[in-house]
């Protein structure tokens, strides 16, 4: 075990080394010794997860649970360092490395320009390094850890060129965004603090299902269950981490940072922290109806209306966030109705064929000069062979087309919608599967707009648009053939086999996935009984539709946005959630800030406290300062009247 | 009458730093101007080779020696050890300084090194005749090393007070121990210690340790006893202030615990009341008087003087808890103070001191990292989580707490928040305000790499306390 | 009252009274000589406790060595004592209250516990006070005996390194560095331009 715990900390350290080096001496190394050194520390990382993962899913070597420094106790709390290693933090832990090191790799090409090359190696190694901190916690604190790192780095990558007004405003908004979330979030964990007397995963699930029944009163004389509002408040911070509505709004901003970390943080790995969450702290929430209940139908929510915002998009990078969204919204759909290990899998499907999408759009972008405006694209396919074929891939994976990774996971979580019976369960039906179409639709009215049709872009750039260099098309090849094949190889153990044995915890009248399972027959038999139900020609129905709407007929779409242009607005607008947020909250909290400010702070708190308090302890302390005389006898005279006050105290009063 | 060889076993590390103190007076005698580094290098061996001796025989066991006079044990040892360490920085640190205004001379590390005796024979002192002997051992060396530099009316000043005061305060402390010898007929701690369990003289007890509790104030430097100490600290030369303020403390702490809790416990009660009275006393007029000050020196003084206070907040709970905690905050303010007073002297140069608030302005721009060094220092000092400071006082709060004080914890903590006042300005000065003095940091490598380090290890220490607080705790005894 | 009794209360007064001249006369040398009587008369109490080797050391050392030395450099100094005592009359009654503060709460304290203490026993005429000193100086208290011989130590080095001064402006030769002397060293040849105006 001992030589397992060095290869867990190595996982976690050679990122935060390359990191550091490139980061702290940058100037030193040059441009290729930083990008060699985050690269060799990040494919360490991936090749120790691999065998990792095949020692702890092939082999079936025991769980590692394991505390690997203590930080500090306090009144009994033991806050820790420590390695909780399952199948599921297995399986992240390959995720996150490998689409890193496809990022560490594109970015050769992506940045090879910019001046702040070893810094976006430094940025995106911390992150890696704060994500598997993240996944490879066994305590509560780790995971607070991990969830502000991401944070951190996140803001920083968004605002990455931070002499772009547009980008400084989306970092701020995604930080203060998920602010709210992890206000949430910490509420939680101070609760499962109170509650459980403890921070350690082990500790708490095995004390929780003995406080179902408890409830706690927040406002008095309202009665609410502890789990429920442990959970709920658990999801906030989901919600946030993972853009879930009405705290998606600063994902798609998001899209000023570089592509790779779009690729990277916004659709691959962090936005998918909140899923691995609720994954994780299933003997949580399966303690609670209502709190599952919040769960499915924010997620439909998200996945259907988000999905809508996609078909209005022009930015190409846009379209694919808004296309994250909505299957982030599919994931907290499964996790809702208890289908954790098909949220999970969608996850692991999702993060494949979305850096693919991502780094597809990015060798696009390359191609068109950083150009990102669909209208002006067109006709590529002659252009960029690779990048179209492995595009197509990841439409195909994405839109749920039989046989690709994206049609398993996704008709999973549909049937696991299908069979639920928590409440919600209809609505969030009815919002997968029209989401299924609405997907089909954007991705292909984006493939269409971009590969096919007229070549709208100006002489000067198309004179130049040529296929990416190698460095961008091997990760899109490497990641093309997970979006493949990964969905037939893992949905037998997954889903429906023990492969989330002791990881995932599901109570047997929720289990159901066991339901489905009971029809298995194989990944073959799973696509025979795919093309059984409604979704896959709904997708095919999508594709074709937006075929014939922006490749045969394309004065409909036109026509559409003048005749219903009110719906046009609303969609344009995001429903205006960036409006009300600005004005109501934004607007709000500035004016209330203001006067608080202006009365609270400037008048009362400085004005009286602060400078008061300073202004007097200054003056008291000029005034005292004249007891120091510098006369000796003085100082002799003060000896003997302390020695003489202490006598008088303590040995008068004995007598 | 029969007679016992000593075990001079236990000894071992005392006689061979007298050895070399001696060794190095009479090199120093052939010694030219330009090879004095040899006296240096010496003081250094023998700092390290103390260490040596002391480690490699560290043990748990509390063994007597010289008819009882002289104990060994886990904490003399660690003590000790840390004096080494204490003064080995100082003897690094204060090179260049002394070279830069001709005072690199033996004196001041023969008297360094006598000083270093007089200090274990402190921390080992088992007898009130040793502690009294290893306080004057170390005490005139200390007033020889103030008064060094001759030409100075202001070292002179500084010394003439610190030894008319320090005499007194030796006066009392005798007298106090006169009166315990009166009372229980020995001067053997144990001795003491079983009679003040059953003797009924109580009330020429507590006399005496009224007297015995002034000379540890004055050592200390508590108020109001502490008036020597902001003198001393601004008019002796930083080398010297250096000293005094770092390693003597670690010292003064010892003899704390020999005499109050291996001699007198039994008369808890009453010191703990007295040293209440004291530590409020010193977090105080510490801490307010430290923000009328311009000069660091001194402000650094009154910042001594309120950290004794904290200091005695963990004796006066009287549980070897409290003792573990005040002996964390003890080496947790020695390597502060090393630090704080280890950077007036890389600023420094010849003809001038840097030792004015003034001084420190504009840091940030001259060297961003040795401000954030000194932003580490005045941080831990003001007890910021994470760095080391802030866990001192921690410890010494929580155990104040576990013995019901809970409202001397708070007026602790609301002390310290007036104290964070004086650090963060000079914070403030380093980082926000236009540098007056522009010229380059020009040291030795040796200094660098010394401050850097110690300053670095205060960081550390801060995010992994805990090897340092289990090492107090199992150098007292409680585990 | 017995001869023994009152020869002490002869040596106690008068103890007190030398005492009590010392810090208040004038003259620095009566002063000085006010304490060499001091010293005779504590002597002179300590024999009669049988401490007749700190006795006898007391005048040797103090009056024979320390007081004389004492008295040297008083006279050679010649130190003008009045503006150090200005302060002297206005401090008085603040000192003299505190003094009386301390000696009565000493009194309280002290008086009633130690006259209980049971009287030592006499010894006999061959009893050897210096032989016993010694015996026990240099066995049971080695250790601090050898302490206070280093605190010397330190003592000497002290005094010696703040008063030793190499006065570099007393002219003496140095032949040594009279016959080393090279031509460059004392004649400077300076080349210059011929006058302009």
């Amino acid at each position: 075990m001992d030589d397992m715990k060095d290869i867990y900390l190595l996982i976690v350290l050679a990122p935060l080394l390359g990191s550091a080096i490139a980061g702290l001496f940058g100037k030193y190394i040059g441009r290729s010794g930083a990008h060699w050194v985050t690269i060799i520390g990040v494919a360490t990382s991936t090749i120790l997860s691999l065998i990792v993962f095949k020692d702890i899913v092939i082999d079936g070597a025991p769980v590692f649970n394991e505390t690997i420094y203590t930080w500090m106790v306090v009144d009994g709390v033991r806050f820790e360092v420590g390695f909780l290693v399952d199948s599921l933090t297995a399986m992240m832990m390959v995720v996150v490395t490998f689409v890193s090191l496809m990022v560490h790799i594109y970015t050769i090409g992506y940045m090879h320009d910019d001046p702040g090359y070893q810094r976006f190696f430094s940025y995106i190694s911390l992150f890696t390094f704060s994500m598997l901190m993240l996944v490879m916690a066994n305590n509560f604190m780790q995971l607070f850890f991990g969830w502000e790192a991401v944070g951190l780095v996140s803001y920083l990558l968004i605002g990455f060129w931070y002499k772009k007004p547009t980008a400084i405003y989306a970092n701020l908004k995604a930080f203060l965004v998920n602010r709210v979330g992890d206000f949430g979030f910490l509420l939680g964990i101070a609760a499962v603090l109170m509650y459980f007397n403890s921070l350690d995963y082990a500790d708490v699930f095995a004390a929780a299902p003995l406080m179902q029944d408890m409830t706690m009163q927040v406002i008095p004389g309202q009665d609410w269950s502890l789990m429920a509002v442990i959970g709920i408040l658990l999801f906030i911070g989901a919600m946030g981490k993972s853009a879930q509505v009405p705290l998606h709004v600063w994902l798609p901003d998001s899209m000023e940072g570089p592509t790779p970390i779009s690729a990277l943080i916004h659709a691959a790995t962090m936005v998918t922290a909140g899923i691995f969450m609720v994954a994780r702290m299933s003997p949580l929430y399966e303690l609670s109806e209502t709190a599952l209940s919040v769960i499915l139908v924010i997620g439909s929510i998200t996945a259907l209306f988000m999905g809508l915002l996609g078909i209005v998009q022009n930015d190409i990078k846009r379209v694919v966030a808004y296309s994250t969204l909505s299957q982030l919204g599919y994931m907290v759909v499964a996790l809702g109705a208890s289908a954790y290990a098909a949220g999970v899998f969608h996850l692991m499907t999702h993060a494949f064929f979305k850096a693919l999408l991502f780094l597809a759009a990015g060798s696009v972008i390359i191609a068109m000069h950083h150009e990102q405006d669909m209208r002006n694209m067109g006709g590529l396919k002659k252009y960029m062979p690779i990048t179209y074929w492995t595009m197509l891939i990841g439409s195909l994976a994405l839109i749920g087309f039989p046989g690709f990774a994206g049609f398993f996971s996704k008709d999973a979580i549909i049937e696991a919608v299908h069979h639920s019976e928590i409440a919600g369960a209809g609505f969030a039906y009815f919002s997968v599967v029209v989401g299924v179409f609405i997907t089909a639709f954007y991705s292909f009215r984006m493939f269409f707009l971009v590969f096919h049709g007229k070549e709208r872009m100006d002489e000067h750039t198309r004179s130049h648009i040529h296929e990416s260099p190698w460095v961008v098309t091997v990760p899109l090849i490497a990641l093309a053939i997970p979006s493949i094949i990964i969905g037939a190889i893992y949905i037998g153990p997954m889903l429906f086999g023990d492969f989330f044995t002791g990881a995932i915890f599901v109570l047997p009248e929720h289990d159901v996935l066991g339901e489905i399972g009971q029809g298995y027959s194989g990944w073959g038999g799973f696509i025979l009984h795919g093309m059984q139900g409604i979704a896959v020609y709904l997708a095919l129905a999508g594709a074709g539709a937006a075929w014939y709407l922006y490749m045969k007929r394309p004065d409909i779409p036109t026509m559409f946005k003048e005749k219903l242009s009110i719906v046009y607005k609303v969609l344009d607008n995001k429903y205006g959630f960036d409006d009300f947020n600005e004005k109501f909250f934004a607007g709000g909290s500035r004016r209330l800030g203001g006067a608080l400010w202006g009365v609270g702070d400037v008048k009362i708190i400085d004005g009286f406290v602060v400078n008061g308090t300073a202004k007097g302890v200054v003056w008291l302390a000029g005034v005292l300062r004249n007891l120091q005389s510098g006369f000796l006898y003085h100082y002799a005279f003060a000896m003997i009247i302390g020695l003489l006050l202490l006598i008088i105290l303590f040995v008068m009063t004995i007598g | 009458m029969p007679f016992a060889i000593p075990n001079y076993n236990v000894a071992i590390p005392e006689m061979f730093v007298l050895g070399m103190a001696c060794l190095v007076l009479i090199v120093d005698l052939f010694l030219t101007e330009r090879s004095r580094t040899v006296t240096y290098l010496l003081s250094q061996a023998t700092m390290v080779g103390a260490a040596v001796l002391t480690l490699t025989t560290y043990s748990q066991e509390v063994v007597l020696a010289f008819s009882g006079t002289f104990v060994r044990d886990a904490m003399g040892d660690v003590l000790k050890a840390f004096i080494y360490l204490s003064a080995f920085i100082v003897f690094l640190y204060a090179k260049p300084y002394l070279q830069a205004r001709k005072l690199f001379k033996g004196e001041f590390y023969v008297l360094g090194l006598f000083g270093v005796l007089g200090m274990m024979v402190l921390v080992s002192a088992h007898s009130l005749l040793t502690v009294y002997l290893g306080l004057e051992l170390l005490a005139l060396s200390l007033y020889a090393m103030v008064a060094l530099q001759r030409d100075s009316i202001f070292a002179s000043e500084s010394a003439m007070k610190y030894f008319i005061l320090g005499a007194l305060a030796s006066g009392m402390l005798l007298y106090g121990m006169s009166m315990l010898y009166g009372a229980t007929g020995s001067l053997d701690l144990g001795e003491i210690s079983r009679e003040v369990a059953t003797t009924k003289m109580e009330l020429v007890m507590v006399f005496g340790l009224v007297f015995i509790v002034v000379g540890l104030a004055f050592k200390l430097g508590a108020v109001p006893f502490h008036m020597w100490m902001p003198d001393v600290y601004q008019g002796a030369p930083t080398a010297v202030t250096l000293y005094i303020a770092s390693a003597p403390k670690i010292a003064a702490f010892a003899m704390v615990i020999r005499l109050l809790n291996d001699g007198l416990y039994g008369l808890h009660m009453h010191w703990q009341d007295m040293l209440v009275i004291l530590a409020i006393l010193s977090m105080a007029v510490g801490n307010i008087f430290a923000i009328a000050q311009f000069n660091l020196k001194r402000m650094l003084a009154y910042s001594t003087i309120a950290h004794m206070g904290y200091l005695l907040l963990g004796i006066l709970t009287g549980s070897g808890d409290g003792y573990a905690a005040a002996m964390f905050y003890t080496l947790s303010y020695a390597l502060m103070s090393l630090g704080g007073f280890g950077m007036i002297i890389l600023l420094s140069r010849a003809g001038f001191e840097a030792d004015r608030l003034d001084d420190f302005k504009g840091l940030n721009e001259r060297s961003p990292w040795y401000a954030f060094m000194m932003l580490i220092l005045m941080f831990s000092m003001a007890g910021v989580p994470p760095f080391l400071g802030f866990w001192a006082k921690v410890s010494v709060l929580r155990e104040l707490i576990h013995v019901d004080m809970t409202w001397l914890a708070i007026v602790a903590v609301v002390f310290s928040i007036i104290g964070a006042f004086y650090y963060l300005r000079i914070v403030k000065l380093m980082y926000f305000d236009k540098a007056e003095d522009n010229s380059e940091i020009k040291q030795d490598l040796d200094l660098h790499v010394a401050l850097s380090a110690n300053s670095l290890g205060i960081l550390v220490l801060g995010i992994m306390p805990g090897p340092l607080m289990a090492l107090c705790a199992s150098a007292i005894g409680v585990m | 009252m017995g001869f023994e009794q009152f020869v002490f209360y002869v040596f106690a007064g008068l103890l007190l009274f030398a005492g009590a001249m010392v810090i208040t006369v004038r003259n620095p040398v009566h002063a000085a000589m006010f304490l060499v009587m001091t010293f005779f008369t504590s002597a002179g109490l300590w024999l009669m406790l049988e401490a007749e080797f700190l006795a006898i050391t007391l005048v040797l050392v103090y009056v024979g060595a320390v007081m004389v030395l004492f008295l040297f450099v008083v006279m050679m100094l010649d130190i003008n004592l009045v503006p150090l005592r200005e302060g002297f009359m206005r401090y008085l009654p603040v000192g003299i209250l505190v003094a009386l503060a301390m000696i009565i709460m000493m009194g309280l304290v002290v008086g009633p516990e130690f006259g209980a203490h049971p009287v030592p026993e006499r010894h006999g005429p061959d009893y050897n006070n210096t032989a016993e000193l010694g015996s026990i100086l240099y066995t049971v208290y080695v250790y601090p005996f050898e302490l206070a011989a280093v605190i010397l130590v330190v003592a000497i080095i002290a005094a010696i390194s703040l008063t030793l001064r190499r006065r570099p402006l007393v002219k003496h030769q140095d032949p040594d560095a009279q016959i080393a002397i090279r031509k460059q060293d004392r004649l400077r040849i300076v080349k210059m331009d011929s006058e302009k105006k």
